[in-house]
């Protein structure tokens, strides 16, 4: 048999069956020609014996048909007659369709973050979540990193991963002179690039074999964006060199264009072999200035071990393997410093990273983003509903006609369908838009540090979009789509009221209930993160960071020693100060509120027994004279470092109030007192500051100390100036001053202390953001569907408010009728959702500061918000409930 | 013509035996559809008349089975006819629905006129 007649065989000759049919009609025909019927009456005679030749070649051609072809041209003319039908009715479709947009986009973009920070956080590393990070922790809930003869062991030893590899990240300085800059960098080992499954676009990755003695191992592997940025995409780049920290290093390959480095959020651009930390610097960057080699001290917190897990070994496992080995290596070798276990935790969950603080911030958007969807599903079921009613007398006529309820079902989830697509598809589009503004803002505060976030819209954003609305769309159809099928033919037929419906109209006011209380929980989650923003903004973080320009440089970047250094410094701070419009002037080490800890140092306190395991590890600052008038923060007992303490005179230090008190009782008692800093001399306690918000404004009081610059000399430094000229102004003149005294010399920040702090906020103010967002939504999409129910009722009752105006009602009595119906649901919705709002306040615990879960102000304000929009959605509808015209409302019967 | 489940198996029964007759029917011979309904007619004395509508689709679920084969010839008084054949297959088929009808229908007759039994008393 051939091919074409295999084909043919497959479904039916039309032409052939036609045929087939005009013949039996000509033979019946002829038949009844020769039992003596004239022409005319034979064929028409035929004819009608034959029957519908149309039903016939359909049920013939049915033979022919597989069942799920059939199936499928079933549902593609759904889908066809679902568009004819939606647009017949536009103002229904865009509003379902712009309202699924606002619910999934919002969705969306959450998503998103979420994929960028624990579902997929690496770009260019397959399964970046699965993998599993090692690190220390003091029994106090510090974290510290492992050394790198701990990592060794634990390479070479362990059974629990397929291969263990460690990075760390630095910053570093990129070249020198006028074009030097900061960068990230990776300080990794040499299976670092295998382990992560990166490879090289251009030369080769890091090997094992760059890990094989210290400080011969002068290579580097650079980023994409390096290699494009400065070597404007070189293909002849491997062999080339870059300094890093005024180390000579050769370029041996250019990462994948995806790959970013292994710190969420950093944009990391150079991957240096471990056994280069000496040679750039790492281990004299110590803080306390001991100098000591990271490749074999144990007590050098280098590298955070990472990897994947061995087929068939679960987390449990691997963790009970690490605990027990680690158990083993610190009792052969025990470490000094205070007990510390290893822990092992999934990637989203590292010490390091954006996921770490994101998260608590995020898990809150999260299900703020599912509430709005929630409210968008309650909304448009309403739509759904009311529309449904109204086709109550298509739909009767299809009942009627004999179509099945299943098919009719069937018809309106695909018009739910139709609807849900593009939803999803603007909802994408709305996330594509709105997520570079989100990076764009972490950008602006993060220069002239470079970020790097895994958020580009991929398969899955889309995937989980689609998925989203289709969800939604089942939720939203599936109820009205049955309550609209269960139509009573006589009562549809005659107009008339039915016991049914009474429960459709229960239906309309649960749904009323459910947007309300669930915009009033998202308004108070809103209310209550924007107070938290007030708060932190009000909160005194202890000094006062307008009017001071801060400029940072590192004097490292042009070679310089620490004599020359000093003189540099003097030198800058004595001009600085003598510029028009400026107070005073100070150097430090960092500044204040910055978000992330600065390195912590061990102290030890003269008379004071260390309990056993206790770590008694501080942040520092290494500060200049005039920093405590310059940053106005209050020096409480003793005096301020002054210009004489230099590295001849008496080692002297400064501590905040809380050390003073949890060692010496009070502030004024731990004058003259003294403290060792990382085992070198003891200093003596000068002066006591007043506590100050170090890190982040919701930290608790912390111990914390000063030590004077010129005894404690660091070659980067932060000049800052505080004055009367205008904030620019300020900054304008300080980097004239470092340009002045060193024109090669790289300025890496120069902007207003103010902006420097925003980072503190950030979480807050993200937080506050989002949740205002979905809460205005939320709100906005209560009140649409609260109007839009109302409205419809309002339209049913016609007739019967019809007639209480011809009996005499008044306008006013009418208005008050249909007020009090949506008020009454309304206040049944504020009322469950304060209810709720009260439960899952604790949930929000972790994103808020300085307010109480259960915040009057912040409900009140909710409480008002919904109620007056309910009120309006209501009031629309009731007045034009109350011109409605009696004689024509009842002649409609 | 309806999707109800239930309907389809009622279908499926008259299917069943309206395929039965028609290829009882094409034992004697080729046929064309007309006569085959016409046959059909003439054997039951008018009792069974079979619609174009069902027997031209059952040709063609016969035809896709490959119970039967047709082919474009001449009637007797020279009109242009399609001519359906039994195959082998066909034949087989046949033999089968026949005996389970006799089934059928011995079922039936026991059920509707019951034959006293042993022991049964008048």
């Amino acid at each position: 048999m051939g091919i074409v007649s295999w084909l043919k065989r497959r479904r039916l000759d039309e032409q052939d069956f036609q045929d087939e049919i005009r013949a039996h009609l000509a033979i019946a025909e002829q038949e009844r020609i020769e039992d003596g019927a004239d022409r005319r009456s034979a064929r028409y005679a035929a004819l009608k014996e034959f029957g519908n030749v149309t039903l016939t070649t359909e049920a013939a051609r049915r033979v022919w048909t597989p069942g799920w072809l059939e199936a499928l041209r079933d549902i593609v003319s759904d889908v066809r007659y679902a568009i004819r039908a939606l647009r017949k009715n536009p103002g229904f479709s865009l509003t379902v369709v712009a309202v699924l947009t606002l619910g999934i986009g919002l969705n969306a973009m959450v998503f998103t973050m979420l994929k960028g920070l624990a579902l997929s956080p690496l770009g260019g590393v397959a399964r970046s979540a699965q993998l599993r990070v090692l690190y220390r922790q003091t029994n106090t809930g510090r974290t510290v990193r492992v050394s790198y003869p701990d990592y060794q062991y634990l390479r070479d030893h362990n059974q629990a991963f397929t291969s263990l590899m460690g990075s760390a990240y630095f910053d570093m300085n990129l070249g020198r002179g006028r074009g030097a800059r900061q960068i990230f960098g990776e300080l990794v080992t040499g299976n670092y690039f295998q382990v992560l499954g990166v490879r090289a676009q251009l030369g080769r990755t890091l090997l094992p074999s760059d890990e094989i003695a210290p400080g011969r191992h002068p290579v580097v592997v650079i980023s994409d964006g390096l290699w494009r940025r400065d070597f404007g995409a070189d293909p002849d780049i491997v062999g080339k060199t870059i300094e890093v920290n005024n180390y000579r290093l050769t370029i041996v390959g250019v990462a994948d264009p995806a790959f970013h480095g292994t710190i969420v959020s950093y944009d990391v651009e150079a991957f240096v072999p471990v056994m280069m930390a000496s040679q750039i610097g790492i281990g004299a960057r110590n803080p306390g200035n001991v100098s000591s080699d990271p490749i074999t001290d144990r007590r050098y917190g280098l590298l955070f071990p990472e990897g994947h897990l061995r087929p068939g070994v679960t987390a449990a496992t691997a963790a009970a393997q690490m605990e027990a080995m680690w158990a083993t290596v610190s009792l052969d070798r025990p470490l000094t410093e205070a007990t510390q276990s290893l822990r092992l935790v999934p990637f989203w969950r590292a010490p390091t990273g954006a996921q770490t603080y994101m998260m608590p911030t995020l898990v809150v958007m999260i299900a703020m983003g599912l509430l709005v969807l929630i409210i968008a599903c309650a909304n448009i079921a309403g739509l759904v509903l009311v529309r449904g009613l109204s086709r109550r007398g298509e739909i009767a006529v299809r009942l009627a006609l004999g179509a099945s309820r299943t098919r009719i079902v069937r018809l309106l989830l695909v018009e739910n369908f139709v609807l849900a697509i593009p939803g999803a598809a603007l909802g994408i589009v709305l996330a594509q838009q709105a997520i570079p503004m989100f990076v764009q803002y972490a950008d602006w505060l993060a220069v002239p540090a470079r970020l790097f976030f895994n958020v580009d819209l991929d398969r899955t954003s889309v995937a989980f979009a689609v998925l989203a609305g289709c969800g939604s769309a089942l939720v939203f159809g599936f109820v009205p789509a049955l309550q609209t099928t269960r139509v009573d033919l006589v009562t549809v037929i005659n107009e008339d009221a039915s016991p049914r419906g009474a429960a459709r109209s229960r239906l309309r006011g649960l749904l009323v209930i459910a947007q309300v209380a669930v915009s009033l929980l998202l308004l108070v989650g809103a209310g209550l993160v924007w107070r938290s923003l007030e708060a932190a903004r009000r909160t005194n973080p202890g000094f006062d960071p307008d009017s001071v320009a801060a400029v940072a440089v590192d004097l490292a970047q042009n070679r310089y020693d620490d004599a020359r250094g000093r003189v540099f410094y003097r030198k800058l701070l004595d001009a600085a100060r003598a510029d028009a419009g400026v107070e005073s002037a100070t150097l430090s080490a960092f500044t204040p509120l910055g978000f992330l800890d600065t390195p912590p140092t061990r102290v030890t306190i003269e008379g004071y027994e260390p309990r056993r395991g206790e770590d008694l590890i501080f942040m520092s600052n290494t500060i200049a004279s005039d920093y405590f008038r310059t940053l106005r923060i209050n020096v409480i007992a003793g005096r301020p470092f002054e210009e004489r303490e230099d590295e001849q005179s008496e080692p002297v230090v400064m501590v905040n109030d809380t050390l003073a008190r949890r060692f010496w009782g009070s502030a004024a008692n731990a004058l003259g007192k003294r403290l060792r800093v990382a085992d070198r001399e003891w200093r003596t306690v000068v002066g006591v500051a007043a506590d100050v918000k170090y890190s982040k404004i919701n930290e608790p009081p912390r111990p914390y100390f000063y030590l004077p610059f010129l005894q404690a000399y660091r070659s980067d430094m932060i000049l800052q100036t505080r004055g009367s000229a205008p904030i620019h102004v300020l900054i304008d003149q300080a980097r004239a001053r470092v340009a002045a005294l060193d024109g090669d010399l790289p300025i890496l920040t120069a902007r207003p202390l103010r902006e420097l702090t925003q980072g503190a906020f950030l979480f807050y103010r993200l937080a506050a953001f989002m949740l205002f967002l979905f809460g205005t939504a939320g709100m906005a999409l209560a009140a649409l569907g609260t109007y839009g129910l109302v409205s419809y009722t309002v339209k049913q009752s016609t007739h019967e408010i019809g007639i209480r105006i011809a009996l005499g009602a008044t306008a006013r009595s009418v208005v008050r009728h249909v007020l009090a119906r949506g008020v009454r649901l309304g206040a049944t919705g504020i009322a469950v959702g304060a209810i709720a709002a009260f439960g899952v306040g604790r949930l929000l615990r972790t994103v808020l500061f300085g307010v109480s879960t259960t915040d009057p102000a912040s409900f009140a304000g909710a409480l008002a918000l919904v109620l007056g929009s309910v009120i309006l959605a209501t009031l629309i509808p009731a007045w034009r409930a109350s011109r409605i015209d009696a004689l024509r409302a009842l002649r409609h019967q | 013509m309806t999707l109800d489940a239930r309907s389809d198996s009622r279908a499926d029964l008259l299917h069943g035996t309206l395929d039965m007759l028609i290829l009882r029917t094409l034992q004697w011979g080729p046929q064309h559809g007309y006569a085959i309904g016409q046959t059909i007619r003439a054997q039951s004395s008018d009792v069974l008349q079979v619609e174009a509508g069902s027997l031209y689709p059952a040709l063609q679920r016969l035809a896709k089975k490959g119970w039967v084969t047709a082919k474009w010839g001449q009637t007797e008084a020279h009109q242009r006819a399609k001519f359906y054949r039994l195959t082998p297959d066909g034949k087989k088929q046949l033999l089968r629905e026949e005996s389970r009808w006799a089934e059928l229908v011995k079922a039936i007759s026991r059920v509707m006129s019951p034959a006293p039994g042993p022991g049964t008393e008048e």
